[in-house]
């Protein structure tokens, strides 16, 4: 009897935690509820006072404490080919066609360069908590030459980022997450669905094959999706079985 | 001969080059590399206060070309490069619909805070405010914050595959036509 009010008790403590981990990780892509919550593609983020902005070389910091004055507070060389952004807390997540980049924001008019993982030419937009980064490569003929797919990284020593696995994938391209589920678009191959309860070893649940698929949101319970004829939009209470909804057509 | 002759000579002779090229594209099908002309676009340049002014529809819009989607509360936001952005009612999923396009020429890219839309339109970074739905309007606006060329010029493409007349990126692409152009610059 009493292992079983411990193990109630567990439970209860586990779900009280998971809960919590499912509020602060539908706003991860973006930590405070007032800020939106952006795709793998994007080159714009915005991190308490201040926008992050990519182009292919720079880094580009912008005050907008005061929304109606905007200041211009300086710009970070950055390396070459710079593809996308992706903030979580202090951090930033740069993808280019050399590497990933990360990027620390504890003093946020000054970005500093915490740690980088270099691979072969390729597009790769990333996402990433405390722990672990995913990253697609896509080794199309814009794109370079390393080979296509999801690369996963230990994140935990930023002086060294450990490249734990890859997963061949053609052509993936923008990618998502939330709790326990990895969403990787693979254009006209469809929407991969990863579980990623072990974090460094994603397994593929399945696949939906009905749109090409660009880029991804998770929100809420909500997986918004840009697919090649419009918007589409998957019910993901069950993280790992997406729902479909609707599509509002271009 | 001196060099500085012979350097004048050169500059003329490239000049009228240029000269030859220019005429055989105006007036002829073919151009001196042996292009033919072909059913395109051509760019539409604008003068620079035309080509970034705000404004808003409640009226959907076709998507023009496609880019980055933006969840905020209850609507999404789906980029429409070079041309604006979409707005989408989401508040409830299975009935979601477009609502709105806000025109932002030169945009490539979104982020929201506070009821403040964070875009670009060309070089400069624009703020929208969009708390009310029916009165989305520019708010504040930071000139030629973005001095690289993707920020410049992302409509400098237009929207659709195959040739276009290259555009000349120092004036504002403000749109493209239909039109015949030689086999130059190509999208995919």
């Amino acid at each position: 009897m009493r292992v079983f009010i411990h193990f109630t008790g567990i439970i209860f403590i586990a779900s009280l935690f998971s809960c919590e981990k499912t509020a602060s990780d539908s706003a991860s892509a973006a930590a405070p509820s007032n800020t939106g919550v952006g795709g793998s593609l994007t080159k714009f983020t915005i991190i308490g006072n201040y926008i992050y902005a990519v182009s292919s070389y720079t880094l580009y910091t912008i005050d907008v404490s005061n929304p109606a004055k905007p200041v211009n507070i300086g710009r970070t060389p950055l390396g070459f080919d710079i593809e996308t952004i992706y903030p979580y807390k202090n951090r930033l997540f740069i993808g280019s066609r050399t590497g990933l980049y990360i990027y620390s924001i504890d003093t946020a008019s000054a970005p500093r360069l915490l740690g980088q993982a270099r691979h072969g030419r390729s597009c790769d937009p990333v996402v990433a908590n405390d722990t672990v980064s995913y990253s697609t490569l896509r080794s199309s003929t814009t794109c370079g030459a390393a080979p296509s797919g999801l690369y996963i990284y230990n994140i935990k020593n930023l002086d060294q980022l450990e490249l734990k696995k890859t997963i061949s994938i053609n052509d993936p391209i923008g990618l998502g997450m939330i709790d326990s589920a990895l969403y990787v678009c693979c254009q006209n191959e469809g929407l991969k669905v990863f579980s990623i309860k072990d974090a460094y070893n994603p397994v593929e649940m399945q696949t939906l094959s009905n749109s090409d698929f660009i880029d991804v949101i998770p929100y809420h319970d909500v997986l918004i999706c840009w697919v090649r004829k419009g918007v589409s939009l998957y019910d993901i209470s069950n993280r790992l079985k997406p729902v479909f909804v609707k599509t509002i057509e271009n | 001969m001196k060099p500085k002759h012979s350097l004048v000579l050169i500059v003329l002779s490239l000049t009228l080059f240029s000269c030859w090229k220019y005429y055989n594209r105006n007036a002829h099908p073919i151009d001196f590399a042996g292009r033919t002309k072909v059913l395109g676009y051509k760019p539409i340049y604008g003068v620079e206060t035309e080509a970034k002014k705000i404004a808003y529809t409640d009226t959907p819009q076709a998507a023009m070309s496609k880019g980055n989607i933006y969840a905020f509360k209850t609507y999404i936001f789906q980029l429409d490069p070079g041309f604006g952005i979409h707005v989408f009612d989401n508040t409830i999923p299975s009935k979601a619909h477009k609502i709105g396009f806000i025109t932002v020429k030169g945009c490539a890219q979104i982020s929201i805070k506070d009821d403040k839309i964070y875009t670009n339109s060309y070089d400069d970074l624009v703020v929208l405010d969009f708390s009310d739905l029916s009165n989305i309007h520019e708010f504040s606006r930071l000139k030629g914050v973005f001095a690289e060329y993707e920020y410049q010029s992302p409509i400098a493409q237009p929207p659709f595959r195959g040739f276009y007349e290259c555009p000349n990126y120092t004036s504002f692409v403000v749109g493209w036509i239909k039109d015949s152009v030689y086999q130059y610059c190509y999208k995919n």
